[in-house]
């Protein structure tokens, strides 16, 4: 190789190189966009919408989309679209928190597992299998049912189930990283195991947990609203998604736009987490490059 | 293409075959909203497999359509001053559906069966009063209370007091739950959880009745699809037809909505023993919170009337109490003037249904009008249950605020007042969940039952009931409505306040 050639190439900072590649997905772009206008949506709620998510009013109630209620109202007349904005707050604060809570256990226990090594290894993998021969949604009912009803409950039955996948996922990525040569010259020069870990194994693990998080956002944002349809999660008058679908479910055929809307919401939202997912990774993935 | 021509006019002529009986059929199909576990009359315990007896078998006493009590069985009966004698003069002219004749040996053998603890009936309440039955001729029965008993001949009109065949109750014992042998207008053909059918009875003792061929039950209990039988002419009445769907069902020219009166009424109980529902001024501003209005039209899409008494106006002895009138400002100073200024904070909890559900939402809503900061608990029913009926001790119960439902299926005001709110009434004996205890409260209800005398009893209820409605122990709300669907076709269906059906009558045209 000669120093003709090393000039020619341009080299970019790993975060340059992802921005690049991630702006050229368009639908992960968009994905992210509408994202973001969510989450803004959800923390400027009572600037944004147009009424109270729960104060009542007998006199106007079931009536369809109009431009006084953009999405119509409910059975006890309260501003549907109202309800939405600020259901977005529910939403996205238990998909966030109950990932967040799920990521920083599983990755916790899968860097100890892969870096150790041994029986600690074996105890935690198996320990992670016992959890993920559940499906997800039934191990979060058994868990809120534990608990009892409520919407905290509903964050911790959804880190509990996401914890066991994070885990495996680092625990993975820590058993190659230990192999590699720029680990195994730390180790040389006498790094100790908790910096090792920190500043050497954990960043290379981020990736693949990034990808992940937001996948995973989707899905229990997803099994939030199903948990609250079934009563075990949001309690009245909280304006839960899943919770107004299921208030609106005994109106189908009579006022449709107490399911149409809700309904609308999860599946925008979720759709929009799992393409930005799907963006991410294409875009982080070392295997593409 | 002369094949596809005959196919096609075979096809056609098979489809008008099978379709022409369908139409000339005077068989009556009712859709129903669940299962029909069995068909004991003394062990049954909902209203909807007592629905499905009544077309089988009949009491001494019987109810009409709006729950007045008729003669059945038995064409008159004389009781004694203190409402513990009650001589039945039964019917001559009646044979089972096996050809046993109906005659006090039967009365007595059916009502020593219910009453017989080893037997296990789940009605044997009804009947746990009669000390003996005595058959003083074939046609005239002496029942013997071992107390006085007042509504006694209510419990002798309720579907647990049946008179099923000896002979059958002899051939099949406890089987007798799947093989119904009575009196009643149609006979038995075929019993499964979901459908039961039904055969004319050809000797009924009623001239001119029945007019059908035979009625059968079929459970379905997703609402659309009920209405969907009803619809296509496969049902020619369904119960309940949910208020939702109501506007629907007006639309379609060959049907009618049947709206009828209930005796379900809907409340909330609140524990009279705990602060600060221990404070009358409380308890009654909190049903001055409550627009009672906007509750029935909101909760019930108006098909509910705002409760007036204690007990429903189609129950026996209600009297009309009044209101209590929408008025927030008058709770606001209720509570302040019982030290709650600002209101206090309270659990409510219910049932987990769509309707308990949407109720306890609405209450939230109208106690946070007056600062009471109510929060919401659906209770499943294993819960409830040990929550509210299993409580030892009244010091034992963390209810606070509970939506509950009664409906006394005897029709008499007694089982709609002294099981909830007399003071020996307390879980696990009966249902007082609201600890309700007033020494003249439990007097009068206690005299309403020692006497067989109408205008007595009358009397000692009005009195309990006004007594109950200022004392306020519950935040009275509303009375159901019950909306059924029929085809035009069908006459003679009613759909009674207790949420039975009566099919007697019923005609096909």
């Amino acid at each position: 190789m000669s120093e003709a050639a090393i000039g020619t190439v341009r080299i970019r900072s790993p975060l340059g190189e992802f921005w690049r590649r991630f702006m050229r997905r368009r639908v992960a772009l968009f994905a992210g966009v509408a994202i973001l206008v969510l989450v803004l949506a959800a923390i400027f709620a009572p600037w944004i919408a147009p009424y109270d998510a729960t104060t009542p009013d007998y006199g106007n109630v079931l009536s369809g989309p109009s431009f006084a209620h953009l999405a119509g109202t409910d059975v006890f007349g309260r501003d549907i679209f109202s309800r939405i904005i600020w259901g977005g707050r529910v939403s996205l604060t238990v998909g966030f928190v109950s990932v967040a809570l799920g990521c920083a256990v599983g990755m916790a226990l899968g860097v100890v597992s892969g870096f150790a090594g041994g029986f600690l290894d074996s105890l935690i993998m198996r320990f992670c299998d016992v959890l993920l021969a559940f499906p997800g949604i039934l191990l979060a009912i058994a868990v809120v049912a534990v608990l009892g009803p409520g919407i905290s409950n509903v964050v911790y039955a959804i880190a509990v189930f996401s914890m066991p996948v994070f885990a495996r996922l680092v625990r993975g990525s820590t058993l190659a990283l230990k192999e590699t040569v720029y680990v195994q010259a730390a180790r040389s020069i006498g790094v100790r195991a908790l910096p090792l870990i920190v500043y050497h194994i954990l960043p290379g693990t981020l990736p693949g947990v990034i990808v992940y998080l937001s996948l995973r956002i989707g899905t229990s944002i997803l099994t939030a609203a199903a948990l609250s349809f079934i009563g075990l999660g949001a309690q009245p008058p909280s304006p839960e998604w899943g919770a107004m679908l299921s208030d609106g479910r005994s109106y189908l055929g009579v006022a449709d736009h107490l399911t149409v809307f809700p309904g609308l919401a999860i599946f925008v939202t979720v759709l929009a987490f799992n393409l930005l997912g799907d963006g991410l990774r294409d875009a982080l993935d070392q295997k593409l490059r | 293409m002369s094949q596809l021509f005959l196919k096609l006019v075979f096809g056609g002529a098979l489809a008008l075959l099978s379709a022409a009986p369908a139409v000339a059929a005077n068989d009556l199909v009712i859709g129903v909203d669940s299962n029909m576990p069995h068909l004991d009359p003394a062990n049954t315990n909902d209203t909807l497999s007592q629905s499905v007896e009544r077309t089988m078998y009949q009491g001494l006493f019987g109810f009409d359509k709006d729950m007045k009590l008729i003669p059945a069985l038995a064409e008159k009966v004389d009781a004694d001053e203190t409402a513990t004698e009650f001589t039945f003069h039964l019917r001559h002219d009646v044979t089972f559906h096996d050809g046993t004749p109906f005659n006090a040996d039967a009365v007595k053998v059916n009502l020593e069966r219910v009453m017989n603890p080893e037997n296990h009936l789940s009605r044997r309440s009804l009947v746990s009063m009669v000390s003996h039955v005595d058959v003083v001729d074939p046609y005239t029965v002496k029942i013997v209370l071992s107390q006085p008993f007042g509504a006694f001949v209510n419990n002798m009109a309720h579907p647990g007091t049946f008179m099923i065949s000896p002979k059958a109750l002899a051939q099949y014992g406890k089987d007798i739950a799947t093989h119904p042998v009575g009196t009643g207008p149609f006979k038995f053909v075929s019993f499964a959880a979901d459908t039961v059918k039904t055969t004319k009875n050809e000797a009924y003792w009623k001239p001119g009745l029945p007019k059908v061929d035979g009625v059968t039950f079929k459970s379905v209990p997703e609402n659309g699809s009920r209405f969907a039988m009803l619809q296509t002419g496969e049902a020619q009445f369904i119960a309940p037809l949910p208020a939702e769907l109501v506007k629907a069902a007006q639309g379609i020219p060959t049907l009618n909505v049947v709206i009828s009166p209930s005796i379900i009424v809907r409340y909330v109980a609140l524990n009279n023993m705990k602060k600060p529902f221990d404070d009358v001024r409380v308890r009654e501003a909190l049903n001055y919170a409550v627009d009672k209005e906007a509750f029935t039209k909101i909760v019930f899409s108006g098909y509910a009337a705002p409760l007036d008494a204690p007990i429903p106006p189609k129950l026996a002895f209600y009297a009309k109490q009044g209101e209590w009138p929408y008025d927030p400002a008058k709770a606001k100073s209720l509570l302040a003037e019982a030290g709650y200024p600002n209101g206090f904070s309270a659990e409510l909890w219910g049932a987990t249904s769509t309707l308990a559900k949407r109720a306890m939402e609405f209450l939230q809503q109208q106690f946070a009008g007056v600062g009471v900061k109510v929060t919401v608990a659906p209770l499943e029913a294993g819960v409830s249950t040990a929550k509210l009926w299993n409580v030892q001790k009244p010091e034992d119960a963390t209810m606070q605020m509970d939506f509950s439902a009664w409906s006394s299926s005897t029709g008499d005001a007694d089982w709609g007042l002294r099981p909830l709110l007399d003071s020996k009434s307390f879980p696990p004996n009966l249902f007082n969940i609201a600890y309700y205890h007033s020494a003249d409260a439990d007097k009068a209800i206690e005299a309403g039952l020692a006497s067989a005398d109408p205008d007595k009893r009358a009397v000692a209820y009005a009195q309990a009931q006004n007594i109950i409605w200022k004392d306020a122990p519950w935040v009275f709300l509303s009375v159901d409505q019950l909306i059924a669907g029929e085809s035009k076709r069908l006459s003679g269906v009613y759909y009674m306040p207790d949420g039975g059906i009566l099919t007697e009558e019923a005609a096909l045209k």
